[in-house]
């Protein structure tokens, strides 16, 4: 168990990235010009529970400026300052800033004070003579505390009058002091059950529920079947303990307790053994419907004795008390005393999980749960397994040449459907929407319109789509040099907007939606489109394309994600930072996705990037080359070919080419690359897969043979082999053969000079 | 057998980290019958449920703030006794005012100190 205060800071971070969200939708509701209440106060609020929290964990610096911020949004909630643009545009900067705030105090680090200190000066101006009232303690108000009266040894709470069973609770509540703690608490769980007794609950039944040995080695804890039990109606939980066996017989493995619940209820025995349905087979089960009234008494009969008990037969024979989750099967006839005491060993848990606001949290409507990213990879890899296996399970039952329609035919159908419904089930887990990244953008927009002195607007749509967590953060850098670019170089100046005949604020368009089995995130400018000439007489004269090539509007575009091409004609404080487009492609191509420009003059720029929902699962191509079975991404393969001696020409020494419908297309021997094989002395009947890439950069991968199309789960290798090059991943097939899955990108790149891949050869 | 020992409270507090914190202060002074909940509608349901001694409630929250739940508090036959310590940003005299209409037991002004905390629900149940 780590330290609580450490898990509570670590939840406080993470909550301070939704309360900031929040702040920014406010305000984007603000700047577009909704000014009620609510949605100032949600601004508010987010800014001041942060403070809340930071004064917490003592950190000053975060407290201070939220302070300084709040102060001045509680102006414009009073309506004291007048919500303006300009007052906008500053909350967004200081949104901008606490978020830096919470970045390095998560690190425990600070701001400089002069990077702060313009923003700080501009709220403090705002906040005018408020300010120094603001930082000021608060006045005292006089208060009185009025006083409760909690009568103990009734443990009256305020509201507990209206059930039958009440008295006797409260005499075994009442009962001396030493009778132990856990009796105490049962008392007042019991109080706790009876205010569920207001409504009539239709039906009785007495349900007797004895785990196995096996039960508690599955990892199953009784406790939560009682709970579920708890659920269905009004409980009452006895708990009887087998006659202590000599010491000898306990153990870890034994099962000595066994639970006899009488339930009001208004759900049928179904409902009720429903609950056990993932014990069944590991525990004894009955189920008994009483009938009303004559019954009932002898349901909450056990309880009274528990009164006149002297002392608790657990303590009496001390080990008892150690295996609580221990019991022999055997059910025996038990000393009364024994019967009567059972409380000692429901009760305690169930108090801890108070303390852990389970009840309190279990009502919450659209409740999330947190969880450890570690644990929902671990769930991502155990259901790759089972692709895996359902796959090599499919492939020998397919072996033994059963007919298609046998029922273990049809089973296995089910199963894999199942399988793969699980699969997208769990990948859903990792999903998150791309709102968090959109947001992200949205201070990237502010600070480089700022720097370049342009008017910009970040428009947003499809915000819920959501992407594996990883993909989201990994996109992060890419998106943003984008936004920069279409910020930088796509948008015009303001002066050239208005004298095209535009609106002098230009705009930036983000979007997110599904398409086809993949997310497509769009980023369009408004500016004015892709300069053809210019790119295309750069690309001349840094050597990237032949003087006077003939060159399609695509190919000129996609020039720009050539490596070291660069259009700005002076290098502005922005763009200009050592990346370019060929390094925003490599990181898309990283993710398994595509990038893709369309341009038009004077209208705008639009970059779309088509990327896989995840990174577990592949769809591949499974491909022989000297005995050794390889899979190949089936996005980056364009065509298949079976080609002859005659389709392979020379070009220079060592590199030889292909002739595809009047393209010459460099061809790679993946045998020889790989030095699985040697250099083959003809191509007769080879196999090639055509592999384009995004640039239109293409080459001919020359293989021995298909084997097969398929889903294949990813199965990093990084981390036990470090980068392998031309490699991206293995995956274990159907067979159970591990491949190698390839990364034809990085293949192409890393070609041995024989078959350099070159931009399209044109035939003249 | 100490009162706190028995006593049962609702934390209510739209921040996981501030119930997080609340609960750890509590658990610090012994008290351990602590359930919570993240708004006022879900704490109302919680005490009609499950009956408490003392609510602490923050203030500002979203929907129902601590006052209005307050209210609801004293207006429920059941609940109308339920000891009442609010948590405020800063004691604003017009908050003090309204919490002091509805009965409010008594108040907090963050940030406090565990110590804090136990001095202002020992102000309102006795000593812990």
């Amino acid at each position: 168990m780590s330290d609580p205060m450490q898990e509570i800071r670590n939840s406080f971070f993470i909550e301070c990235d939704e309360l900031l969200e929040g702040l920014q939708d406010a305000l984007a509701s603000m700047e577009g010009g909704d000014h009620t209440s609510e949605t100032i106060n949600v601004a508010f609020r987010a800014v001041h529970s942060i403070k809340g929290g930071a004064g917490a964990f003592g950190l000053d610096q975060l407290v201070g400026f939220a302070h300084t911020f709040e102060t001045v949004m509680d102006d414009v909630r009073s309506g004291s300052l007048a919500i303006e643009e300009h007052i906008v545009q500053l909350f967004f900067q200081c949104a901008d800033m606490l978020s830096d705030l919470v970045r390095v105090s998560r690190d425990g680090e600070l701001l400089s004070e002069d990077e702060m200190a313009p923003l700080v000066n501009q709220l403090k101006a705002l906040a005018g003579e408020d300010a120094a009232g603001g930082a000021e303690p608060e006045p005292e108000v006089d208060f009185q505390p009025m006083g409760i009266a909690i009568d103990l040894p009734d443990l009256d709470l305020p509201d507990l009058d209206q059930s039958d069973d009440a008295p006797e609770e409260e005499s075994s509540a009442g009962a001396p002091a030493d009778q132990g703690e856990a009796i105490e608490a049962e008392g007042a769980d019991a109080g706790e059950r009876d205010v569920n007794d207001a409504s009539a609950l239709s039906h009785l039944f007495e349900i007797t529920f004895r785990p196995e040995p096996e039960l508690y080695r599955t990892g199953n804890d009784p406790l939560f079947l009682l709970r579920a039990l708890e659920a269905l109606g009004r409980a009452e939980t006895t708990c009887t303990v087998a006659p202590s066996p000599d010491l000898a017989e306990y153990g870890p493995n034994t099962s000595l307790l066994s639970w006899k619940i009488t339930l009001s209820t208004n759900v049928d025995a179904a409902a009720i053994r429903e609950v056990f349905d993932f014990v069944d087979g590991l525990c004894l089960l009955e189920v008994t419907k009483l009938e009303p009234g004559s019954e009932a008494e002898a349901g909450t009969a056990p309880a009274q004795p528990a009164d006149s008990a002297p002392e608790p037969a657990i303590t009496a024979s001390p080990p008892a008390e150690a295996p609580r989750k221990a019991a022999p099967a055997a059910p025996a006839p038990k000393p009364a005393a024994t019967q009567d005491t059972p409380p000692k060993a429901a009760p305690k848990p169930e108090a801890d999980a108070d303390r852990a606001g389970g009840p309190g949290q279990a009502s919450q409507p659209g409740a999330t749960v947190r969880v450890d990213l570690d644990r929902v990879d671990r769930l991502v890899n155990l259901v790759g397994e089972l692709v895996i296996n359902q796959a090599m399970l499919s492939q020998s039952i397919a072996a033994t040449g059963l007919s298609g329609n046998s029922k273990i035919a049809t089973g296995l159908d089910e199963f894999q459907q199942l399988t793969r419904d699980i699969q997208d089930s769990v990948m859903m887990i990792r999903a998150q929407p791309v709102k968090s990244l959109f947001q992200r953008m949205g201070r990237i927009v502010r600070e480089a319109s700022a720097s370049v002195n342009k008017t910009v607007r970040l428009r947003t749509e499809g915000e819920t789509t959501e992407i594996d967590k990883t993909v989201i953060e990994r996109l992060a850098d890419p998106l943003t040099h984008m936004i920069r670019n279409a910020v930088d170089h796509g948008l015009e100046s303001t002066e050239t907007r208005l004298a095209a005949g535009k609106s002098a604020e230009g705009h930036v368009t983000l979007s997110a939606s599904h398409r086809s089995g993949r997310v497509v995130i769009e980023i369009t400018d408004d500016g004015s489109g892709i300069n053809r000439e210019r790119v295309k007489s750069i690309a001349e004269s840094k050597g990237l394309i032949a003087p006077g090539q003939d060159l399609s509007e695509t190919e000129i575009d996609n020039l720009l994600f050539l490596p070291g091409f660069s259009t700005a004609k002076e290098i502005s404080n922005l763009s200009g930072r050592g990346v370019g487009m060929d390094v925003v492609k490599n990181a898309i191509s990283s993710l398994g996705g595509r990038i893709a420009i369309s341009s038009q003059a004077g209208v705008g720029t639009t970059f779309s990037i088509s990327l896989p929902l995840t990174l577990a699962v592949l769809d591949g191509m499974v491909v022989t080359v000297a005995d050794e079975t390889l899979v190949l991404p089936l996005s980056s393969v364009s065509e298949t070919l079976s080609i002859g001696p005659e389709d392979v020409r020379g070009l220079g020494p060592s590199t030889q080419v292909i002739r595809v419908r009047d393209v010459f297309v460099p061809l790679i021997d993946l045998g020889t690359e790989l030095g699985y094989s040697q250099p083959r002395s003809k191509y007769d009947g080879a196999i090639v897969l055509l592999i384009a890439q995004e640039d239109g950069k293409r080459a001919a991968l020359v293989v021995d043979g298909i084997e097969d199309q398929r889903q294949v789960v990813i199965k990093g290798l990084e981390e036990s082999y470090g980068r392998v090059p031309g490699v991206a991943a293995a995956t274990i097939l159907g067979d159970g053969q591990i491949a190698l899955i390839l990364d034809p990108t990085d293949l192409l790149a890393n070609a041995s000079g024989r078959s350099r891949p070159e931009p399209n050869l044109a035939i003249a | 057998m100490a009162l706190r020992d028995q006593l049962r409270v609702l934390v209510v507090d739209d921040m996981s980290t501030s119930r997080g914190l609340i609960t750890q202060a509590l658990d610090g002074m012994g008290v351990s019958h602590v359930s919570t909940a993240a708004d006022g509608p879900s704490a109302l349901e919680s005490v009609a449920r499950s009956p408490v001694h003392l609510v602490i409630s923050d203030f500002n929250m979203p929907g129902m703030d601590g006052l209005q739940l307050l209210q609801s508090l004293r207006q429920g036959a059941k609940t109308a006794g339920v000891g009442f310590l609010l948590i405020t940003g800063r004691a604003d005299k017009e908050i003090i005012e309204r919490g002091r209409s509805l009965r409010m037991n008594n108040y907090i002004a963050k940030p406090f100190q565990p110590a804090d905390l136990k001095t202002a629900i020992e102000a309102i149940v006795g000593r812990l």
